[in-house]
This record gives structure tokens, C-alpha cells and sequence, in this order.
């Protein structure tokens, strides 16, 4: 019972992770219907960032994350401003322009600061395990549920109540209708896509203690986000939630009863599965487009 | 005989002197390099193969690494096979360090080499077929596709490196035994075996021309543009969009075959996302439109790719994913696109030239009733 306790928790950690990896994500596919492959690049660019801030500047994860959040949103805008706004109405092309993109900045990553994996420090505030009965949960990870957590009820708020998620919404449904109505479309759609890079550069940021940091990290990264999202539903963020919790739990409980690998390759058929019968995702979007 | 007809037939013929004549005497029939040129034009075989499904049949295929890397494997199970005979049981090295005690069932038909080379392009065909049943029967297409095929492509790979025992994992199939084909040692180095993959590539690249060319290709073009409509003329277009989909793996198949002649071994990165993406860049950059733009962009972008690299190892890197920004925004037609439409403007120029001198003979009002089809 207790290992399946602990798997369970290692599976919600998993999923905590997956979600702020796929939140981006949901919002650039959902949103804009960007396939963007460069979305792991922007994790790397973040896990980068937090060490560059710890080496430098001595700056702890959380203080650096905000910093963090505005260097990789500012990537992201710089992409969507020089490459992605062209493709807007040929989403296949997308998937393309945005892998050369990956591979640029993972080769400028590797030029600048070396392939050698690197590892950062997580908060001592965090340190230490929260143990109930049997199972054992790091503090840290456990901080990582709860963020991702509270990163979706700001996204939410952000799309939901704000003025911008309005416009963007509005976009969303008549791009030409709504920029009658004054709103400059492809502002919203620019800064949308800096959003979610910076929500995927606070990602590689959080992660940085979990695991080491390489240019190629974001590579595995970008695949699982994306069945995540597709899996969740286009343009759901609730879906988005339940799918990156299924997702974990899934590669956590197979790896439990199989092994990792054979795990991971469950999942991924099962989505294979999904998508054949349910390609709107689990948690459809019911807004009419 | 009409234009596209005679516009494919001098692109093969000049693709054919090009490969059977031109890049064997650019290097002086040296066997070092012609071997680096059967690896381009393995390569580009491959990018032909997708040029057909994703330029025809409009199904973007991220896993086209997958039937090329079976063939692969196939093809090096064999020589391998026949590299180990030697050894106790006749038992591959790599079984020997991970306790396999004896050779396993799926292994044993690659003993013969008739088997082999039908394996190697009836199992990725039979998986292709698989796949493309379970998806096109569901309708799924454009980005769906994209997104199944490239997570497939991930957990074969993972299949791949998890069973080592089988597979030699994360190091693949290495040390194999040359080919003996019709009592013919094929020595990889040699300029025969350049023709025989330039043969190959010419032979593969005229099974794909006569499927586009046939009212089967018609149809798939017809599918690219609208699926709903061929859908309502009563065409099976799940059935077409399978048959492209298989004869791509076929392709494939066979090319990853060749591949595994060329270097001597077989690597699960032959079924890695970037070796896959890798392909869908060298059909975008050729044109995925032309078979013959596709093969010819997977050899140019290789090509490059082996003189860029040699002299800087990093701006490589840089410049293919420059390369690729640059194509998909600028050029989305590929090099073929670009061709296309020089030749489309310099035929209008010479056109409207003549036009001029009609139209001057058009205004004395000797042809005034023909006006309105006088323009082209």
C-alpha cells in the first residue's frame, strides 16, 4: 500500500510538472493553433536562466523566477514577432519554422555555455520531506503541486477576467471581427505567445533541482506537453489540468507495475488511442470558432 | 504528352545523369567519397519517400524515421547473423553479454538473405499499414496525424533501446559482416555499390513518379486539396490515403537498408524525433511538390551539411536551423518552388513580349473577335 502510495505521489509531482509545461503550451496551441516545437527550448531557456542567476548573482529559485518569467517571455515575444506571426494560417507549417528555432537556441545555448549538464540548488526553505505514515513526500515537490497549481488559477483569472483575456478570447473566436471593434490583433496574439513562453521558462526554473540541466532537456519535454494538451482538450484549461494529472499518474503507475520505459510506451499508445477516437481532447472546448 | 508529364521526365533524366554520371566523375571514382555520396542518396531516398505522402497525399508523417529504421535494423540483423557464425550457437556478441542463451524466434528468418530483403520492406509496410488503417479510417487528419505519428515514432524508439537484449540498445547493431549478394561481396567502398544505391534510388524514385502520375496520384493530390469533396464523389479516401502512406514505408524500408550497407552499422537514433524531423526538412527544402526536388533537397542539405560541418562544427548547426526558418517563411515551396516560379516568370516575359507585337496586329482590327482568348 505504501508503494503504491509513494507512486501515487510521484505521479502527482510528474503531473505538477507536465501541467506548467503544458499550460504554455495549451495556450499557444489553444490559442493560436501554434504547433510550437521551440516550447521545450523555451523549458531549457529557463532551467538556464535560473543557474545563471544562482552562479552570478546568488539569486535562490524563487526570488530569480519572476526575473526568469521576463527574460524567456521576452524570447518568446522576439520569436513570435520574427518567425511565428508569418504562419498564423498554415498551423502544419508551424511545426517546422518552430523546430529550427528549437534547434537554433539549443545550439546557442551549447555554444555559450557548454553541453555539460549543469545543477542548481533548490530553496533550503524547502528542504526536508513531509512524511505520513508510509510515504515520504519532498517539501519541495510537494511546493511544485501547489505552484502549478496556483499558476493555473492565475491563468485563468488572466483569461478569464481580465481585459487582455477578453481580447484574446475575442481574437480567438473573429480575428477580423474583433479588430473592428479596435482591438490590435496582433498585439494580443504576441503577447499571449510571450505568455506562455514565460509560463514554460518559470517551468524549466522550477524543475532545475528535480533533474540536471543539458540544452537537449526540453527535447522529451515538448512531446509529453503535447499529448498533455491535445489529450486535455484545445483550448481547456480545466482539461489541461485533468490530462496532466492522468498523464503522470498513468506513467506512474504503469512504471510501477511494469517498468519506466515500458511505462512511458503505454502511455504514449494509449494516447495514440485517444486521439484516434477523441482527437478535441477529452475536455472539449465548446466555444464555437 | 502533356507539360507536367514532359517537365518530370527531363527532371528524372537529368537526375539520372546527375547521379550516374556527374557525382561519380566529380570525385574521380575515389571509393571514400562515393561512399559519402551513397549515404547522401540513401538519405535522399528517404526524403522522396516522404515527399510522397506529405507533398501528395498532403499527411505530414513525423515518423518517417520509423519504416527507414526497421529497414535498417532488418538489413543489419543479417549481417550481423552472418558476422556471428562463428560464435558459440551462432549467437550475436551483444546476446552473449546480456544471457540470451539462444537466438529468439524473430531473429531466425534473417539467416537468409531472400527473407531479409523482403523483410525489410514488408515489415515497415505491414506497420505502416497498421497505423494508417487505425488512423485513416477515423478520419484523423493534418495536425493529428502529425501528433500520432510522431508519438509512435517515440515509443518504438523506446521499444527499441529497452530491449537490449534483442535490439543491443542505446548502441544498435554494430560490427557486421560485408553483404554477399549472388556471390558478390559488396565492398561499401567500391564504385558498384555506388550504382547499386544510385540504381536503387533511380528504380524507387520511377515506382513513385508512376504512382503520382496515375490516376491514383490524382486522386491523392485531389484528397491534399479537399478530403470531404473526393469523400462525396464516392472515392474510398481512407484506402488512398493508406496506399500513400505504405508505399512511403516502402520506400523507406528499402532506403534504410541501403543506409545500414552504407555505414556498417544500425543505431536507435535512426528512429529519433530529430532524425525524423531531419527529414521533413530535406523534402521542405528540396519542394516537397517533386519527388525529384525532395530526393535531390535530402542530398543537397546532407551534402552541405558534410562540407559545413567539417569546417565549423557549431555554425552548422546554426545554419540548418536557420536554414529551416528561412525555408519555411520565405521559400515554403522548397528550392522547387523557387525553380518553378523563376521559369514561370521568365515564360511570362517572353510571352508578354510576343503578346505586344499581337496585340499591335490585334489593333489594326485584322483579329478583333479573337481578342478575348488572345491574352495566353
Amino acid at each position: 500500500m505504501d508503494a503504491f502510495l509513494n507512486q501515487a505521489f510521484a505521479g502527482l509531482s510528474m503531473a505538477s510538472i507536465l501541467l506548467m509545461v503544458a499550460l504554455g503550451l495549451a495556450i499557444i496551441y489553444g490559442a493560436m493553433g501554434v504547433i510550437n516545437l521551440a516550447h521545450g527550448e523555451f523549458v531549457m531557456l529557463g532551467a538556464y536562466s535560473a543557474w545563471l542567476l544562482q552562479t552570478s548573482l546568488g539569486l535562490g529559485i524563487l526570488v530569480a523566477l519572476p526575473i526568469v518569467f521576463l527574460m524567456v517571455a521576452l524570447v518568446g515575444l522576439l520569436v513570435e514577432r520574427g518567425v511565428v506571426r508569418w504562419l498564423y494560417h498554415r498551423p502544419l507549417d508551424t511545426i517546422l519554422a518552430t523546430w529550427g528555432v528549437a534547434i537554433l537556441l539549443q545550439q546557442l545555448v551549447r555554444s555559450v555555455i557548454g553541453s555539460e549538464s549543469r545543477y542548481v540548488a533548490g530553496p533550503t526553505i524547502l528542504d526536508g520531506n513531509l512524511v505520513l505514515g508510509g510515504v515520504v513526500m519532498s517539501n519541495y515537490r510537494i511546493f511544485l503541486i501547489f505552484f502549478s497549481l496556483a499558476v493555473v488559477a492565475a491563468t485563468w483569472f488572466l483569461l478569464k477576467r481580465s481585459e487582455f483575456g477578453t481580447k484574446l478570447r475575442a481574437v480567438i473566436q473573429n480575428k477580423e471581427i474583433s479588430e473592428c471593434y479596435g482591438i490590435r490583433a496582433d498585439r494580443v496574439y504576441a503577447l499571449a505567445f510571450a505568455y506562455g513562453a514565460g509560463l514554460a521558462g518559470m517551468a524549466g526554473a522550477l524543475i532545475t533541482p528535480l533533474v540536471s540541466v543539458t540544452p537537449s532537456m526540453g527535447t522529451y519535454l515538448v512531446v509529453d506537453a503535447f499529448l498533455v494538451v491535445i489529450v486535455g482538450g484545445v483550448g481547456s484549461l480545466l482539461g489541461t489540468v485533468a490530462a496532466a494529472g492522468m498523464v503522470g499518474e498513468a506513467t506512474a503507475m504503469f512504471s510501477m507495475l511494469m517498468n519506466d520505459t515500458i511505462g512511458r510506451i503505454a502511455v504514449l499508445l494509449a494516447i495514440i488511442f485517444l486521439i484516434r477516437f477523441k482527437p478535441m481532447g477529452l475536455f472539449p472546448d465548446k466555444v464555437r470558432r | 504528352m502533356n507539360r507536367t508529364f514532359k517537365t518530370d521526365c527531363i527532371g528524372y533524366a537529368l537526375f539520372a545523369i546527375l547521379l550516374l554520371v556527374v557525382i561519380p566523375w566529380a570525385v574521380s571514382f575515389d571509393g571514400f567519397a562515393l561512399n559519402t555520396y551513397a549515404r547522401y542518396l540513401a538519405l535522399g531516398m528517404v526524403a522522396m519517400a516522404l515527399a510522397l505522402s506529405w507533398g501528395y497525399a498532403g499527411i505530414l508523417n513525423l515518423g518517417q524515421a520509423v519504416p527507414f529504421a526497421l529497414g535498417a535494423y532488418i538489413m543489419a540483423m543479417h549481417l550481423k547473423l552472418q558476422a556471428s557464425a562463428h560464435m558459440p550457437g551462432g549467437l550475436p556478441d551483444f546476446m552473449g553479454w546480456t544471457n540470451v542463451e539462444a537466438l529468439p524466434w524473430f531473429w531466425q528468418p534473417f539467416h537468409s538473405l531472400p527473407v531479409t530483403l523482403i523483410a525489410g520492406i514488408a515489415v515497415p509496410v505491414a506497420l505502416a499499414a497498421l497505423l494508417a488503417v487505425f488512423m485513416f479510417r477515423g478520419r484523423i487528419t493534418g495536425v493529428f496525424v502529425a501528433i500520432i505519428t510522431l508519438a509512435f515514432l517515440v515509443a518504438v524508439q523506446l521499444v527499441f533501446i529497452e530491449e537490449q537484449r534483442y535490439t543491443g540498445g542505446q548502441n544498435g547493431l554494430t560490427g557486421l559482416a560485408p553483404l554477399q549478394l549472388l556471390g558478390w561481396r559488396v565492398d561499401n567502398y567500391s564504385t558498384q555499390f555506388y550504382y547499386l544505391v544510385a540504381v536503387c534510388l533511380m528504380t524507387s524514385l520511377a515506382i513513385g513518379l508512376a504512382l503520382v502520375r496515375s490516376k491514383v496520384g490524382l486522386v491523392l493530390k485531389a484528397i491534399r486539396e479537399d478530403a470531404s469533396r473526393v469523400r462525396f464523389f464516392g472515392y474510398d479516401v481512407a484506402r488512398y490515403e493508406t496506399l500513400a502512406f505504405c508505399t512511403s514505408a516502402a520506400i523507406a524500408g528499402w532506403a534504410g537498408m541501403l543506409y545500414v550497407l552504407v555505414l556498417e552499422f544500425a543505431s536507435p537514433t535512426y528512429m529519433g524525433v530529430a532524425f525524423s524531423l531531419a527529414i521533413v526538412i530535406w523534402c521542405a527544402v528540396g519542394g516537397r511538390e517533386s519527388l525529384v526536388a525532395a530526393a535531390l533537397g535530402g542530398i543537397i542539405v546532407n551534402l552541405l551539411e558534410g562540407r559545413l560541418s567539417d569546417m565549423f562544427v557549431d555554425g552548422w548547426t546554426f545554419f540548418l536551423g536557420a536554414l529551416f526558418i528561412v525555408v519555411v517563411l520565405v521559400a515554403p515551396r522548397g528550392l522547387f518552388g523557387l525553380v518553378q516560379s523563376a521559369v514561370r516568370h521568365a515564360g511570362k516575359t517572353i510571352r508578354s513580349e510576343r503578346g505586344g507585337a499581337r496585340a499591335r496586329w490585334l489593333a489594326t482590327g485584322m483579329g478583333a473577335r479573337r481578342i478575348d482568348n488572345g491574352g495566353r
